[in-house]
């Protein structure tokens, strides 16, 4: 499926919910929530407050998120096959991704790369392309 | 079968319940004999009637356990004797989690409400055995399990810690080595019941908030409750209550529970005084 470009504008538009909301999933201050910081490193986020991330985004935005979805949105229009082998991110998925996150700096792809740690690329920035995501898919199913 | 479906189960039976549908209504009568049932147990309640009816959705190949609630409303006490009127409305159910809100009534009044709650899935099998829920789960929906089976929970051993009054509390809470409820929660892998954990974090958070002022002090409301993880037997945990907001009659209280250093559980809650 094709996907279409996400714009800094659209971006902008559902920031600070998603800061807001990342600050209360992490029970942390909102001014630590940068948007390229990495939720893992910087804002020692895990597995559980990802699902939590989701959940309230979720009830925020009024959208479905799909749980898993996060990695399959960063693939694009790759299949599973040219984006990983063997666990490790291609080539072409590599490049995919540094595309898709467009805001996280270039020497934090760390090759080969496993799709295990994909996630510890994850910044707000990611959160508000899985909610414009969703919101797309919704007004495109309404 | 012993303790099991008895020292840790609080779904009598369950009904108005379509298969694979997202409402489900069950009951609960308290025992008699006891001497009080908690709060907690109520929530409890309502989540396990969740549980089985999220179980059912995928077949009993995964059960959801404890992770986030993100608001539990505490209406009234319940008292041994009375039967909990269960709700749940499951909002969303597959193999990776169930999302669903909830609520207990007793004699048409509501006692207890849960929203927003999600619980990831598991695979059933390293908790119990899937054939054996799936006969219960029969059962329930069925003719309903014989009331009275539980009878009650020992007290844990809770050494206090540091205490200033209207500011904040900590204590240690000894998770027992063996206890009736772990042959129910879960019998292949026994796990600390995180409703019997958040009791313990409120009552510190009631220490923490001391005497002051009249009447009782109370949970009204628990908020942003996150599990992060199992606590096995034997294990001992390190709460700490922390009043973040005190002034009049509101209080709010932010708690923790870890072991060894890390983060097991985080909470709120606020606390109000009751008169009478």
């Amino acid at each position: 499926m094709a996907q279409m470009e996400i714009t800094k504008d659209e971006i902008n538009a559902v920031y600070p919910t998603v800061a807001e909301t990342i600050a209360d999933a992490l029970g942390c201050d909102i001014g630590e929530v940068k948007p390229d910081a990495s939720l893992i490193e910087d804002l020692g986020a895990e597995s559980i407050d990802f699902l939590d991330m989701v959940f309230r985004l979720e009830r925020a935005f009024k959208v479905k998120i799909p749980r898993g979805k996060i990695v399959e949105n960063a693939r694009g229009t790759l299949t599973e096959a040219e984006f990983e082998q063997k666990g490790l991110v291609t080539d072409v998925g590599l490049a995919q991704l540094k595309s898709y996150l467009s805001e996280v700096a270039a020497d934090r792809f760390r090759t080969p790369l496993k799709v295990k740690d994909i996630p510890r690329l994850f910044t707000p920035e990611t959160f508000c392309k899985l909610v414009i995501a969703a919101q797309r898919q919704g007004q495109a199913a309404a | 079968m012993g303790d099991h479906f008895s020292a840790f189960s609080f779904v009598d039976r369950i009904r108005d319940y379509t298969r694979r549908g997202p409402h489900a209504r069950g009951y609960f009568t308290i025992p008699d004999g006891l001497t009080a049932f908690p709060s907690c147990l109520v929530a409890e309640a309502v989540g396990q009637l969740a549980s089985w009816v999220a179980m059912d959705h995928i077949d009993f190949r995964g059960r959801p356990v404890a992770a986030l609630a993100l608001e539990t409303r505490f209406l009234r006490d319940v008292k041994p004797g009375e039967t909990l009127e269960l709700g749940v409305e499951l909002e969303s159910c597959d193999d990776e989690a169930v999302s669903y809100r909830g609520w207990a009534d007793v004699d048409g009044a509501r006692a207890l409400e849960l929203i927003d709650c999600l619980g990831p899935m598991l695979p059933l099998d390293e908790f119990d055995s899937p054939l054996v829920l799936k006969e219960r789960f029969d059962v329930l929906c069925g003719a309903g399990a014989p009331a009275g089976r539980f009878h009650g929970i020992n007290g844990f051993h809770v050494e206090p810690g540091v205490l200033v009054p209207g500011k904040s509390a900590t204590a240690k809470l000894y998770v027992p080595e063996a206890a009736p409820f772990f042959h129910d929660h879960f019998p292949r892998r026994p796990v600390f019941p995180a409703t019997l954990l958040l009791n313990e974090m409120i009552q510190l958070a009631l220490n923490a908030a001391g005497g002051n002022g009249s009447g009782t002090l109370v949970a009204e409301r628990m908020t942003n409750v996150k599990v992060r993880s199992f606590t096995p037997p034997g294990q001992a945990l390190d709460l700490t209550a922390e009043l973040t907001v005190s002034g009049g009659s509101a209080i709010v209280a932010s708690l923790t529970a870890r072991a060894e250093g890390r983060m097991v559980a985080t909470a709120q809650v606020d606390l109000s005084r009751r008169n009478g």
